[in-house]
Order: C-alpha cells, then structure tokens, then sequence
C-alpha cells in the first residue's frame, strides 16, 4: 500500500470543490453530483487517519460559504456522513463492490435527505423525486472507483 | 512485560477522539453556527470577506464557459448572421414607427401629469450587469451577477430586463451580487393589473418558474392574460414595468380566495445581461415627499 500524502487529499477535495464553483445550469445543476462528498467519503474510507470528520466539517463550512446558504447546512450534513464512513470504515474496505456501492449510495442519499431536511424547516417547499438524482449520478461516477485502479483500500488489481 | 506496556501502539491504532465524540461537537458546532447565522445575522461580515477571498476562484471556474461563448461567437456563420441582421432591421422599422409617435405622447402625458399634479416619474439611473452564473442552491431562485459593492449595487435595489421585473439584489459583496428572483417563494412584489388598476401582492412560486397572487377574494375581476404592472407603493421597484401576465385562475366554492397563477413576463431564466436600477429606494421616497410637501405648502397660497 503507498503512503498517502496529505496534500494528494487537499488536491482532490480542491478539485471537487473547483467542479462544484463551474457555472452549472440547467439539467446539469438537476443531474450534478456531489463532488466534494465523493471524494470525501473515497478518502474518509481509504484514509481516515489523514481525512477525518472534521476534514469533512470543514469542506461543508467552505461549501456553505461560497453558496451563499446558510451556515452549516452541508456542514451537518457532510459530519453525518463522514460519521457513518468512518464508522464502518474498517468493514466498507472489506466490501465486495456491490455491497461498496449500496454503501456509498446510502451515505449520499443520506447526505442529502439531511439537507433537505435543514431546508424544509427553513421554509422551503417539498422538491419532486428529481432532488434525488445527483445521488443516482454520484453513485454512477463511483463504478470509476470500483472499476479503476483506484481502489478504497489502496490495493492494486490482482 | 514492562518494556511492552511503554511501547507506542502503531500508528494503525491511532484514530484520536472517537467518531462518536466527534459527530457530537461537531454537530453542535454546526447547529450554534446556523443558529447564529439565521436569528442574528451576526456573520454578514464573515460571508462578504469570504466571497472576496473566493472571487478569483469563481472567476477561473467560470472561464471555460465563457472562452466557449466567445468562440462560438466568433465563429457564428454568415447565414446566421445575416438572418439576424434581417430580423433587427424588421424590428426597427417596427418600432421606427412606435418611435415617431413617442415625442408627441411624451409631451402629451406631461402635461396630463402636470394638470393632475402627480409627481414626474424619476429617470432612475441604471448599471448593465452581466450574468455570471444561476445560484448553485436547487431550492432558492437566484442569479449571481458581475458587479458589486464597489460599483454601487447595495441590497434592495431592483433588477430588470428590457421586459419587465427580474428581482432584486439581496446581498452585494464587493464584486458580485446576489440577485433574487421574482419567482422565489421570499420575493413579493406590489403589483397593480394594468386593466383596472387592482392593486394586490405577487408572490414567488419556488418551483415551476410561476408566481402566486394570494389572499384575493373569488369574485376578484382578473381575466387570464391581464398584465400586472408594478405599483411603486414600496419605493424599491419603480411603478409601471410589466411583471407576469396571468395564466390560470382557479375559483374554489370551498375556499374564499382566488387561487391565481401568473408567468413572469422578463426572462428570469434566459437572460445574459440585466439592469440594476441604482437609485437608492430611500432617496426616491424622501424626494417624493419633500416635493410632495412643498406643494402642500404652495396649495393654500394658490387658493
């Protein structure tokens, strides 16, 4: 297993975050994943000794931030979601790739449900099924995980 | 035996406070936050600086977006051009003609506006702002625009288009601005049919891209297809630009209010350039009652 460096996590998060920042419109804004919660849930799995629920506090601060939200909506929702990653982390890097991948469905809808949650008792209106669907296009990108060399527990394909 | 219990564990053991420790002060981190955030408004201050620090950032995200724009204009065909080109040309015969008639009306109607002593209608000054991007929340109705604090947009200043309403500005940091859409479910917007002169309250659908005009009794006289015009009553929007047209009124026995849809008549949704009218609201109110005041005073001189 290579040794993962803090700054290979710090690019990634960045990346996801610069993806977040493009100017979505349209079906894109309806389809677009969460980038930033992939990758965080990849490194909470892959490196919970570097990437923590705080690394995750923080990037929903940053989100919460540059959307102009209130604060500490994806803040919440990002710390739940790393909880349930780091919590079962041990047995997620055991996981055969179906079972991986239901996991991580769950921990994005679940990211999600949060934040609607947050936002109905904010005042605003039930959104139709279609909120859901950034979680099916989350989950969709994830197969490059399963399916790439990229693996959650760092081990090159036999 | 000794030795073993002085020994560090390896680094795979260590994890630090437990996740559950964790998940707790963190929560409770987040939840002070947004508390603070929504009853106290105490971290306007916090969010403005932030967004200076991340202007640069958004702008890189946006660039490739914008070099695709400006590449496929530089390559638009001649066909599409000349098409074009015929199309201004109608529209200008078209309104060559409204124009001729326009001097005439003007006077016309300053003078009715003189013999009726209400005051003149102030020429608001207005600054074009380029769309950078629609809000990234799906559950609020925003636009982020291209110029802020520094180039006087303030919030609450009404923003336009060459059809009528698009919403109003309700954060400016100091180089971009948050426009919210007159289809949002926290935008009202004092209209008056353009028929009767009904005077009612417009208010954002949230989703649909539609508006609601509620508390208005069954037997209200609006049509489907009556424009609503702005009243100017709260001094933010100037009276008289279009706002929606209705589409669909709804009269239940059971219930004592109208149910009445309405379309935005501007393209909040379509649009690359606004108007940000930057007249202060609070200045065009004063203006009006100081005038207003002074002709008070002469009206017993007169008499």
């Amino acid at each position: 297993m290579r040794p993962i460096s803090a700054s290979q996590i710090t690019l990634t998060l960045l990346a996801g975050f610069m993806i977040y920042l493009l100017p979505w419109d349209g079906v894109g804004m309806l389809l677009r994943p969460d980038f930033v919660l992939l990758a965080l849930i990849y490194w909470l799995i892959r490196a919970p000794h570097l990437c923590n629920i705080g690394t995750a506090w923080l990037m929903g601060m940053l989100m919460d931030l540059s959307g102009g939200d209130l604060f500490g909506q994806h803040a919440l929702a990002y710390v739940l979601v790393a909880f349930f990653a780091v919590f079962y982390q041990r047995r997620a890097t055991l996981f055969n790739r179906w079972q991986q991948a239901s996991f991580v469905f769950m921990l994005l809808v679940l990211g999600q449900i949060v934040l609607l949650v947050l936002k109905l008792f904010n005042g605003a209106s039930l959104p139709g099924w279609s909120y859901f669907l950034p979680s099916v296009v989350g989950i969709l990108l994830w197969q490059l995980v399963i399916y790439s060399k990229i693996r959650v527990t760092g081990e090159q394909e036999a | 035996m000794a030795t073993l219990q002085h020994q560090e564990p390896p680094a795979f053991f260590i994890r630090g406070p437990s996740p559950l420790a964790r998940l707790v002060f963190f929560s409770v981190l987040s939840l002070v936050l947004m508390a603070v955030d929504a009853r106290l408004h105490y971290l306007v201050e916090v969010r403005q600086g932030f967004a200076t620090l991340l202007h640069p950032l958004e702008v890189l995200a946006s660039s490739p977006v914008r070099l695709y724009r400006s590449v496929s204009q530089r390559f638009a065909t001649v066909e599409a051009l000349g098409h074009e080109n015929q199309q201004l040309h109608e529209q200008l015969m078209r309104q060559a003609i409204d124009l001729q008639r326009l001097p005439s009306l003007q006077t016309e109607n300053a003078h009715m506006r003189q013999l009726l002593e209400i005051r003149q209608i102030l020429q608001q000054p207005a600054r074009v702002a380029e769309v950078l991007r629609s809000g990234r929340d799906p559950f609020v109705q925003h636009l982020i625009v291209n110029i802020g604090s520094q180039q006087g947009v303030s919030a609450g200043q009404a923003v336009v288009d060459g059809l009528g309403v698009i919403g109003q500005v309700t954060r400016a940091y100091p180089f971009s601005s948050e426009v919210t859409l007159i289809t949002d479910r926290d935008l009202a917007v004092p209209v008056q049919v353009e028929r009767n002169g009904l005077r009612a309250i417009a208010f954002g659908h949230g989703r649909d891209r539609a508006m609601d005009l509620p508390y208005l009794p069954v037997n209200v006289d609006i049509r489907e297809g009556d424009r609503l015009v702005t009243s100017g009553i709260d001094g933010t929007y100037p009276a008289g630009l279009a706002v929606a047209t209705i589409t669909r009124i709804e009269r239940n026995v059971d219930s004592p209010f109208a149910r009445i849809v309405c379309k935005p008549v501007a393209g909040t949704d379509r649009h690359r350039q606004v108007l940000i009218l930057t007249a202060e609201p609070s200045d065009a109110m004063e203006e009006t009652s100081a005038h207003k005041n002074k002709e008070s005073s002469h009206a017993p001189h007169q008499r």
